[in-house]
């Protein structure tokens, strides 16, 4: 048990490695790795090759990385959450929600109303991220069933992406330039700040995740036995709630929309290791999350080149494949009892 | 030791237990008889924490209840329930272990003495062949089983368990409380449960407590409480169908 999960992590952090090294040097141009420890250095006499390594892939390979990690955590949380294998931030509308808000918050920018940084639309999605999780928990007060509860977050999804066009469409046009590339999902164009901010808001989160993995062991068991245990249930629940919100809402108002990736990589990664304890379960979900994103940009912006596939493209062509497997397996479980 | 004064309990506004109130000590076994929706799982959940009692106290070895953290609640009461955890690709060992819970760190990993109480607790419960295997994939009887060690090995003052034998065939029934008995013997611990099995109650039990639409309708010794006449008033049982079948 010990030895799979010790080489299951060397494995995903080998793959991270090759990943990134793969990730920065492939492209229209091509940089070969010798010249990338050579910038990195800084002895590099190439401005060109300088300037796209430190400005585009290297940012571009970050925001993969981290914020694909924050996707599956996120995920793995709402499993847990609703003891349900196909929750995710995507499915249950949440990402809509955030998204929702940050354009609105946008365009008020836009308009003068408030200036925005990072920060402040890193808020805006948090909020969106509460009130479409606030409507789906009220709904899974009276839905027991799994598919069902995924049904009603697909529509409140919906219902935002809806306002959310309704808005993009009676705004201004200049308002709105940078929305539309937004709305299929980028890792691209990120500038250091935003950069930066994600990387605090995400590694906070990352932390306090992980130490919740004792309570959230007990959650996994159901309420009554974590009750039993001398958990402080009501803590846990809002402390997950919150924690997700903010890390899928991160990931929505700087990415856009990236699906898939917080059902599928926490399953890939559960059937890795073996086991489901939060313990390893957090960091390998992060880890797996990162790597899953760094190839899906990989492909995103090599298979057309010069032009470039929507992110969420990519992971639906990879995820989607998955999420199908987990139903099929849950069904076979359910036929078996 | 275990005192309950004049508790009551239940859901919100409907009161199901009304004014119950005994006394169990160490290596002592009370059991609650009664009907199907007496109140003898609401009464156990309430003693569980499952749910905060309507008024009334609840009072561990002398200190109220309600004085009490959650851990150190956790550390004394250990409880077997009806339903069964949610497992994702759990051993029973795993179920096993995370009866340590209250006394395990911040990252919940199991020391030595964790490690042998979990051990122990299997060879108690006669769970170790089962170790390995996933909890999803054993028989309803083996899972009693697996839920007895995981309360156990938290080697609590007081055990609670609803319904233990329900899932028992006649073997493992027997086993289950001569493993009851040895354990509040060598471990001083006082028991409350719920039997349907009167027969079995009786030999057993220390204490009985008749439940009857949510009060108590006696309490005493075995002996005094479970003759014929008061069990089929008890039950509502017209006395030819006791005699035909129980009798």
């Amino acid at each position: 048990m010990k030895k799979r999960i010790i080489g299951s992590f060397l494995l995903l952090l080998a793959l991270t490695l090759i990943f990134i090294v793969i990730s920065i040097t492939a492209g229209s141009a091509d940089i070969s790795p010798a010249e990338v420890v050579k910038i990195l250095s800084g002895g590099s006499s190439d401005d060109t090759s300088e300037l796209i390594l430190l400005k585009i892939r290297l940012p571009r390979t970050f925001a993969a990385a981290i914020l694909g990690g924050a996707l599956a955590l996120s995920g793995y949380m709402l499993q847990t959450y609703f003891h349900n294998p196909i929750a995710g931030p995507f499915v249950l509308g949440i990402s809509s929600g955030a998204r929702l808000t940050v354009a609105i918050a946008l365009i008020l920018a836009a308009r003068g109303a408030i200036v925005l940084n990072s920060a402040l639309m890193a808020a805006a999605a948090f909020v969106g991220a509460l009130i479409a999780m606030s409507a789906v928990l009220l709904m899974s007060s009276k839905i027991r069933s799994m598919s069902l509860l995924v049904v009603c977050g697909v529509m409140i999804g919906y219902i935002c992406t809806a306002i959310t066009d309704i808005i993009v469409n009676f705004a201004d046009d200049s308002d709105i330039v940078n929305l539309r590339g937004w709305s299929v999902g980028t890792f691209s164009g990120f500038k250091s700040e935003s950069l930066a901010v994600c990387a605090v808001i995400i590694f906070a989160a990352l932390t306090a995740v992980f130490f919740m993995s004792k309570p959230i062991s007990a959650y996994q068991l159901g309420e009554s036995y974590a009750v039993d245990m001398g958990v402080n249930i009501r803590a846990v629940r809002i402390a997950m709630i919150l924690l997700s919100s903010l890390l899928s809402g991160c990931v929505a108002a700087f990415a856009g929309p990236v699906t898939f990736v917080g059902i599928a990589v926490p399953f890939l990664v559960k059937m890795l290791f073996g086991t489901a304890k939060p313990l390893v379960m957090i960091p390998a979900c992060f880890l797996g999350g990162g790597v899953f994103c760094i190839i899906s940009d990989i492909i995103a912006r090599t298979v057309i080149s010069p032009s470039e596939l929507g992110i969420s493209t990519v992971t639906s062509v990879l995820g989607a494949p998955v999420v199908l497997m987990i139903m099929l397996r849950k069904n076979k479980e359910r036929v078996r009892d | 030791m275990l005192e309950i004064k004049h508790l009551c309990a239940g859901y919100g506004r409907r009161t199901i237990a009304h004014d119950i109130s005994f006394m169990v000590r160490g290596g002592e076994i009370l059991t609650f008889i009664g009907q199907n929706g007496s109140g003898k799982s609401t009464l156990l959940k309430t003693l569980a924490g499952q749910i905060p009692p309507l008024s009334g106290e609840i009072v561990i070895d002398g200190r109220n209840e309600s004085d009490m953290s959650r851990n150190e609640i956790a550390r004394c009461v250990s409880a077997m329930l009806t339903d069964r955890p949610k497992t994702d690709m759990m051993t029973c060992r795993d179920v096993i272990e995370t009866g340590r819970y209250p006394y395990t760190g911040t990252f919940g990993l199991l020391g030595p003495t964790d490690k042998d109480a979990v051990s122990e607790a299997m060879r108690l419960t006669d769970t170790a062949e089962l170790a390995d295997c996933f909890f999803t994939e054993i028989s309803d009887g083996q899972k009693q089983r697996v839920m007895l060690a995981r309360a156990v090995c938290r080697e609590p003052k007081i055990l609670l368990l609803d319904e233990p034998t329900s899932f028992l065939d006649i073997h493992y029934k027997l086993t289950f409380l001569e493993m009851l008995d040895r354990l509040r013997h060598e471990r001083n611990i006082a028991v409350v449960m719920s039997l349907h099995e009167t027969e079995l109650a009786e030999k057993i039990s220390d204490t009985v407590l008749l439940l009857k639409n949510g009060r108590c309708t006696g309490i005493g010794k075995p002996s005094e409480l479970m003759g014929r006449g008061s069990l089929t008033e008890h039950f509502d049982i017209p006395e030819e169908l006791y005699i035909k079948y129980h009798g």
